[in-house]
């Protein structure tokens, strides 16, 4: 690496260099053994710090030197003084070139520098959500802990409950701490402004076991109860102006009022983004209900434990949990199917987005390959039109190295321009690309075009210098000298060779792009085609969360409903309106254990169901079907009247095959039975690729009062104005309920998009970038045949004088660029076999090697190629005998 | 003076020095916010020997040093004498400073 600053010390003029030169190549030495051992990021930035330092100095130096005491030069200095003084001149010569052909610099400049300022754009998002380490301390030794309990009617994968917490604290030896942590929706209120942010209910081993320290006051311990809360710096910033008198003000957070005690810094997120505030909680080991499965853990092993061992002994502790908090029977024998699933904080809060994102790094990483092929393949065919001027300059005894080092100054003003508009593309991208991407990627907020993207941008474009500049020039640096006896006609068969192989690269990294991104259209359209059981055209959706001293059970909010539906209807243009307590495709639905009167008296008996409320006509504005008797009745929403609906998935786990109306259901611990009075259709909750689950909805009031009051569910608007309604609603709100926050503002469709956002948007990106793979590799193949064709117009024009028909020159043509691309679609389709896997948990409704894809595209493929030849080959079969033969005389 | 100047001639103020030993004195006095790279600590002391404010020590009076034999760098009279009227300077401009935020702070 130091050799490297070395040759650039020959930049400087030689009398400098003969007073300072060993003194600074010590110096440059010496620091670069420190930067090395400081890491191999320090090293590199040194190096491109010095040799940065080194070029402006000697520039400088050159251009008014301060060095003036003339001294003997040493005997070794006429060469490096030649070194230097040439590598200058072949810049300078270099951009004399480039100046005077500005078709070829603009091409080179502009492809090279699309492909590394998407790069750079890209790689600056990859580099913050992914590469960025977690600001926690030690993250790799934080784990997310959660359960699993194959066979028990469980989901896959679930969240536990206080007495694992405990157990947990106490007994494994592989921890050193663990915290739990509990995350709503709920009203936040200081002095006047109120909304609904955010929160979580975490204990106060969260901050200790994450390793974190707030930047402002300090962090709750057990003895404040739940009496105090740390905020996040974005609510300090934009509720408290950054005041730091905020320490000890108190606040109304999520329905108390708790003292601020602490500030946590700019990059601390947890459990995501979008958690404003974290209010203290203890768990305690005494009066623990077991089962309330709910929250996952988040824990901090010991140094050199894995998460393997860890599951291990969280399994085998969670083994004692009956004996030691009780629980009922179906409690003990979920314990006994049970698992503990560990898997890293990393994983849990980046798995999800890490593969798109690395398509996406490894879709433009090869837009750029391509782009350089291209390039390359432009410098060849320069090279190969200065054979001649090379042959005599290498005859008169021009060394090797010279002409290597004039082609490659080219190559580095080239990719230097290209780098430069590289770093100005990915400014003005970035952002664009950041108001596209959907929502709930971590830290993509902190997202940045920082140093290690503008470092990451001039290793492409040194990287794109070589790549491009390197094969040439070593080319043309042994130049064929038998060019200067015979006029310097034809290509010699070697470098055709390596022409083709470029293109059939091109073609097939292209190929692979677009097979990639047209599997990711057949999904995106199988998903736009699913039947969610709903429809989403035309629906508004809000909620609220009305307070007041009238509001305590579930019949005042019931009343309060039913008159604020009754106000929503009366809106100019809307249809039908309606309620539901979660929303699908924004809020999951609880779950809970059910039986039917007909699975007998054991109390163990029973199914798991998911549960919702709803009212009003939600039914009719959703476009949910009815399939079966009735919906509720408004007057069976006002007091407890028993009745029941059910999905047709619920229906049939309860009652397969016989009609279910009139039957009584109950709920685990409630004592009061349910009567079903109608069927309805499944929907689809919380994504489109999900199966239906079995769905209980229950009214509005239950068998007491407060058996559950329904206090800010998701009202539903079927109105053709679903788009511009809400100013009017908000107005309605204000009337209506003066205090309270509308919040969860919706459009189904807007919803719907939102869900697909994570397809829909790799698919784009992908999109583009096939594209530009595809216009790149036509653009090169078509450069290719075309410089073949200027090539080989004497013998075109010797055939043709012979006799031969121009459709016979332009299929000869055509074959030659079907040949490349046949070869290059091959590649490409074995290459894409092993490629798409990456795609993995992005499909739907397409197998990752899917034949109409494959076959499609690489059918589409060799049409853009065949298209390409086609104008080469019109040109040559328009070839004029006498025209070609005399022009080489 | 530029600053870069001002620390090499402070950093030879308490005798010679060679190169290295300027530079980890720059970088150690000015608390790491200079770190000069070899091409401008050099075009540096180039421009101060050309002025006559540096000039080369004699080994003799330069405390004896392991490792590699090195140049070392001295003082001159005038350069001394530049330093001093510069941190005269500095320090009149930094009082004039310290007074306009003084008052700006009490009007504020």
């Amino acid at each position: 690496m130091t050799r490297l600053l070395r040759l650039a010390l020959r930049l400087f003029p030689v009398p400098f260099r003969a007073q300072f030169g060993t003194e600074m190549a010590e110096q440059i030495e010496h620091d670069y053994a420190h930067a090395r051992a400081r890491g191999r990021l320090t090293a590199i930035g040194f190096v491109l710090a010095t040799a940065w330092d080194l070029a402006h100095s000697a520039v400088a130096e050159r251009w008014n030197p301060t060095w003036t005491c003339a001294r003997p030069p040493l005997a070794e200095d006429t060469g490096m003084r030649s070194f230097a003084q040439e590598w200058m001149r072949d810049l300078r010569y270099a951009l004399r070139f480039l100046r005077r052909t500005p078709s070829f610099t603009v091409v080179t400049v502009g492809t090279l520098g699309l492909a590394i300022g998407v790069n750079a754009a890209i790689f600056s998002v990859v580099d913050r959500v992914l590469l960025t380490p977690l600001p926690y301390a030690h993250p790799e030794r934080i784990v997310h802990i959660a359960a699993s309990a194959p066979g028990s009617g469980f989901p896959e994968e679930f969240g536990v409950s206080a007495e694992f917490l405990v157990q947990y604290r106490e007994r494994s030896k592989l921890i050193e701490d663990i915290s739990t942590s509990n995350s709503f929706t709920n009203t936040l209120r200081v002095g006047d402004r109120v909304e609904r942010v955010r929160m979580s209910w975490p204990t106060s081993s969260l901050f200790s076991t994450l390793g974190v320290r707030p930047i402002l006051g300090r962090l709750p311990v057990d003895a404040d109860e739940d009496k105090a809360a740390v905020i996040s710096y974005q609510l300090w910033q934009s509720w408290f102006g950054g005041d730091s008198s905020v320490i000890g003000r108190s606040a109304s957070m999520g329905g108390g009022n708790r003292t601020i005690i602490g500030v946590m810094g700019p990059s601390f997120h947890f459990p995501d983004d979008a958690t404003l505030l974290w209010i203290s909680s203890t768990v305690r080991a005494t009066g623990i209900t077991p089962g309330r499965f709910n929250n996952p853990l988040v824990a901090r092993m010991k140094p050199g434990v894995t998460t393997d061992q860890l599951a291990r002994e969280l399994t085998t502790l969670s083994k004692e949990l009956p004996r030691r908090f009780g629980g009922s029977n179906n409690y003990a024998k979920l314990i006994e199917k049970h698992h503990a699933v560990v898997r890293t904080i990393e994983e849990q809060m980046l798995g999800s987005v890490a593969r798109p994102l690395w398509v996406l790094l490894g879709a433009v990483i090869i837009v750029m390959f391509i782009a350089c092929a291209n390039v390359a393949n432009l410098f060849i065919v320069r090279a190969e039109g200065r054979q001649r001027d090379l042959a005599v300059r290498r005859a008169i005894g021009a060394a090797r190295s010279q002409l290597v080092r004039a082609q490659m100054a080219e190559a580095i003003v080239v990719a230097g321009l290209a780098g430069i508009v590289a770093v100005i593309l990915a400014r003005v991208s970035l952002p664009a690309f950041l108001r596209a991407a959907p929502q709930g990627i971590p830290r993509l907020g902190d997202v940045r075009l920082d140093g290690a993207t503008v470092l990451y941008t001039l290793v492409a474009a040194l990287v794109a210098a070589v790549a491009c500049g390197l094969a040439p020039a070593i080319g043309a640096s042994q130049p064929d000298l038998t060019r200067l006896r015979d006029g310097g006609r034809g290509a010699t068969a070697q470098r055709t060779w390596a022409r083709n192989a470029l293109v059939v690269g091109q073609t097939a990294l292209a190929l692979v792009l677009l097979i990639g991104s047209g599997l990711l259209v057949r999904s995106f359209w199988a998903l736009r085609h699913v039947n969610p059981g709903y429809t989403t055209e035309n629906i508004f959706t809000f909620q609220i969360a009305p307070e007041g001293p009238n509001l305590r059970d579930g019949p005042s909010f019931a009343r309060f409903d039913l008159e604020f539906m009754d106000r929503l209807r009366a809106l100019p243009g809307v249809e039908t309106v309606g309620l539901v307590e979660n929303i699908p495709l924004n809020e999951g639905t609880a779950t809970a254990r059910f039986r039917s009167e007909d699975m007998g008296s054991d109390p163990d008996a029973g199914t798991v169901l998911n549960f919702t409320y709803s009212a009003g006509d939600y039914y009719k504005a959703m476009g949910i079907r009815l399939l079966r008797g009735r919906v509720f009745e408004n007057s069976e929403q006002l007091s407890a009247s028993g009745k029941v609906i059910l999905s047709r998935t619920a229906a049939n786990l309860l009652w397969p095959g016989q009609d279910p109306i009139g039957r009584r259901i109950r709920q685990a611990g409630d004592s009061s039975w349910a009567t079903v009075v109608g069927v309805v259709d499944d929907v689809l909750q919380d994504d489109f690729r999900d199966k239906p689950q079995p769905l209980v909805y229950f009214p509005l009031v239950g068998p007491t009062p407060l058996s559950w009051a329904i206090n800010s569910p998701a009202y539903v608007v079927k109105t053709r104005r679903a788009e511009t309604i809400a100013p009017e609603i908000r107005a309605l709100v204000k009337q209506m309920a003066p205090s309270a926050p509308m919040y969860r503002v919706f459009t189904m469709a807007g919803l719907a998009r939102d869900s697909m956002l994570r397809l829909s948007f790799t698919m784009l990106t992908l999109g583009i970038a096939a594209g530009l793979a595809l216009v790149l590799g036509a653009v090169g193949l078509y450069g290719i045949l075309s410089y073949i064709v200027a090539q080989r117009t004497r013998e075109i024009g010797v055939r043709m004088a012979l006799g031969a028909e121009a459709g016979m020159v332009r299929r000869m043509v055509v074959v030659q660029g079907a040949r490349v691309v046949a070869l290059g679609v091959g590649i490409g389709v074995v290459v894409a076999v092993l490629a798409t896997r990456a795609l993995g948990s992005l499909l739907f409704g397409v197998k990752a090697i899917d034949a109409t894809t494959f076959v499609g595209m690489s059918l589409s493929m060799l049409a853009i190629g065949l298209l390409a030849s086609y104008v080469p080959a019109r040109r040559a079969s328009r070839v004029d005998p006498i025209e070609s033969l005399r022009a080489e005389v | 003076m530029s600053a870069l100047e001002y620390h090499v001639l402070l950093a030879l103020a308490s005798g010679p020095l060679h190169g290295y030993a300027v530079k980890d004195a720059i970088v150690h006095e000015s608390s790491g916010a200079l770190v000069p790279r070899a091409g401008s600590l050099y075009r540096v002391l180039a421009r101060l020997l050309t002025a006559g404010l540096v000039r080369e020590a004699t080994p003799a009076d330069a405390p004896a040093h392991p490792g590699l034999a090195r140049r070392y760098y001295a003082l001159t009279a005038r350069g001394r004498a530049a330093l001093g009227e510069e941190a005269r300077r500095l320090m009149q401009t930094a009082l004039v400073a310290e007074k306009r935020l003084g008052i700006a702070r009490s009007r504020s």
